[in-house]
């Protein structure tokens, strides 16, 4: 395990594609995460004019709705990821580094469990940042600051990494399954913007609940703000375990299928 | 100890109609060069992928050490495969620190390795600013690494220069001195005959011979002749049982013959019937001149 995760970090460390990408997404989900009250409050602002209800100015970072907030925000960014996933699986089969790593004494197992390390270390990177970003925003923002608060909703931060950590595992699977590195981002693009949209509007709400994304992105519900509140929209404030087990179970699976793809097949 | 290093059975590959390996059993002892000589596409890479686990067989099995193939025993095992495969943009020790975490060898050897393709100098260069030769020589380095019991090495010699190639081959040598086992797979057929002790010779995927290099070069002797009148020349050999064949190349002929005729005897023989050859040269006969025998005689 020690030796795989050094294998694999020797591969990304010293990359600067991986370096420059991994940069640039957290100084944008921090910008994000640092500009969206003031402009959500601006836009509030101007819709709040002339209406019947009152809309009184809101903190999005106040415990314990930041950590909702803010996973959520944090959730659009993530094709960000899936693609620093899908360019370092696909290099593997383009520099046939594969080959030499399988021919130099790894299995086959080992190799899939390298990139599950990847993945694995992606979300949690990516869900420490989102913590501390949150933690900090938090602390400022809130009045009556107690440990109960900030406890409160502190279980989005576990499930906003299951939403990554599944969600760059399907974005693995591409990868693994079309090998080609402008092949599988569009893929795997057009399947996340496009194919399962359609199909889970084709299908009834029962059944496309629980298509892939669907049911990743349904981890984290759009927060009820009071700007949702003003459109009489209410939406879910905690994570239900249909979709904690639904999206483990979808890690699992996408692992599953990756291992019988590589099991039997030449390299 | 394990007197056979690898034990092929019955191995068959096939990409969609094409026959890539065609039953294949082969033997390889311990200590022995063994060569694999084909022309291109004859399975050599297929064979050399499976042993790997590169490339999956659809049928039949292979042993290494007495044992079926995992990972583990794949770490003593140190191959070349086709082209030389890195991470472009990490230095050759980054490359091989990874292939050393792999092996779990320790990085001490990595310099060792390096020394040892004459690489030390531009070891900390990226693979990408290296030239053909180079790369080749870096995987070589790589195979090397953790000094694996078995090399093996698919076109070893592939982008080198003259010195490059006369450098591998004595490292080959030097490695095979040491007791190593090596396995190499070549369409030079001299390269093969100057470092190997056996050989098999692959075509479409079938095995035509395997045994040690001697005796394929062992049985019948070349000579080369030349007459006044050719026609009448080749008429006469024709009828000379101890001449197995006869092969025109321009005003001479090439004659593959028992190793009991004599190249006095032939000339008695042919001065007899009126024939006196005006040139006659006995040649060694090389691995080449065997392999296109054996070529030419499944067409």
């Amino acid at each position: 395990m020690k030796r795989l995760i050094k294998i694999d970090f020797r591969k990304y460390a010293r990359n600067r594609t991986f370096r420059i990408l991994g940069l640039l997404y957290v100084v944008l989900v921090v910008f994000v995460f640092l500009v969206t009250e003031s402009f959500l409050n601006h836009v509030i602002s101007h819709v709040g004019k002339g209406s019947p209800v009152t809309v009184p100015d809101f903190s999005l970072y106040s415990f314990p709705y930041v950590w909702h907030n803010m996973t959520f925000i944090a959730g659009f960014f993530k094709i960000f990821l899936a693609l620093i996933v899908i360019i370092f699986v696909t290099n593997e089969y383009s520099y046939k580094t594969i080959r030499q790593n399988i021919m130099s004494g790894m299995s086959r197992v080992e190799f899939l469990l390298s990139k599950v390390i990847f993945v694995f270390f992606i979300s949690f990177a990516v869900t420490l940042v989102l913590f501390l970003t949150a933690l900090f925003l938090g602390i400022f923002h809130t009045e009556h600051l107690t440990v109960a608060l900030v406890l409160a909703k502190i279980y989005f931060v576990p499930a906003y990494f299951l939403e990554i950590f599944a969600f760059l595992l399907l974005a693995m699977l591409f990868a693994f399954v079309l090998q080609k590195q402008g092949l599988a981002i569009s893929v795997f693009a057009l399947y996340y913007y496009v194919l399962e949209p359609v199909v889970a509007f084709k299908l009834p709400d029962a059944i496309a609940r629980f298509l892939p994304i669907k049911m990743i992105t349904h981890l984290i519900d759009v927060p009820n703000s009071s700007l949702m509140k003003l459109f009489g929209v209410n939406f879910r404030e905690t994570v239900s375990w249909t979709d904690v087990w639904g999206c483990a179970a979808y890690s699992l699976l996408f692992i599953a299928l990756v291992y019988l793809f590589l099991k039997n097949r030449d390299l | 100890m394990q007197k056979e290093i690898l034990e092929i059975r019955n191995l068959s590959k096939s990409y969609g109609r094409l026959k890539a390996l065609d039953n294949l059993s082969l033997k390889v002892e311990r200590g022995s060069v063994f060569g694999i000589l084909g022309p291109n596409g004859s399975g050599k890479t297929t064979t050399l992928g499976i042993l790997l686990d590169i490339i999956k067989a659809d049928s039949g099995e292979h042993f290494w050490f007495g044992q079926p193939p995992d990972s583990v025993l794949r770490k003593r095992i140190g191959a070349l495969l086709e082209q030389p495969l890195f991470y472009p943009y990490l230095t050759a020790v980054g490359n091989l620190k990874i292939v050393a975490d792999i092996r779990g060898v320790p990085y001490d050897d990595i310099d060792e390795v390096l020394e040892m393709v004459h690489l030390s100098d531009r070891k900390l260069y990226k693979y990408s600013t290296y030239s053909l030769g180079m790369k080749q020589r870096l995987a070589i380095a790589a195979a090397m690494l953790g000094n694996p019991e078995v090399l093996i090495l698919d076109e070893p010699t592939n982008g080198l220069d003259p010195k490059g190639i006369a450098d591998i081959r004595n490292l080959i040598l030097e490695a095979a001195g040491r007791g190593f086992t090596i396995i190499l797979a070549s369409h030079l057929l001299d390269e093969v005959e100057k470092v190997c002790s056996h050989v098999m010779i692959l075509e479409k995927g079938k095995k035509r011979y395997a045994g040690p290099v001697d005796e394929a070069l062992a049985g019948s002797v070349i000579m080369e002749v030349a007459a006044t009148d050719p026609e009448k020349l080749q008429l006469a050999l024709k009828k000379i049982a101890a001449v197995k064949s006869v092969a025109r190349q321009g005003e001479n002929f090439v004659l593959t013959v028992a190793e009991d005729l004599h190249p006095g005897l032939l000339n008695k023989m042919l001065a007899e019937q009126g024939i006196f050859l005006t040139h006659l040269v006995v040649r060694n006969k090389s691995l080449e001149k065997y392999f296109l025998e054996l070529l030419s005689d499944s067409q």
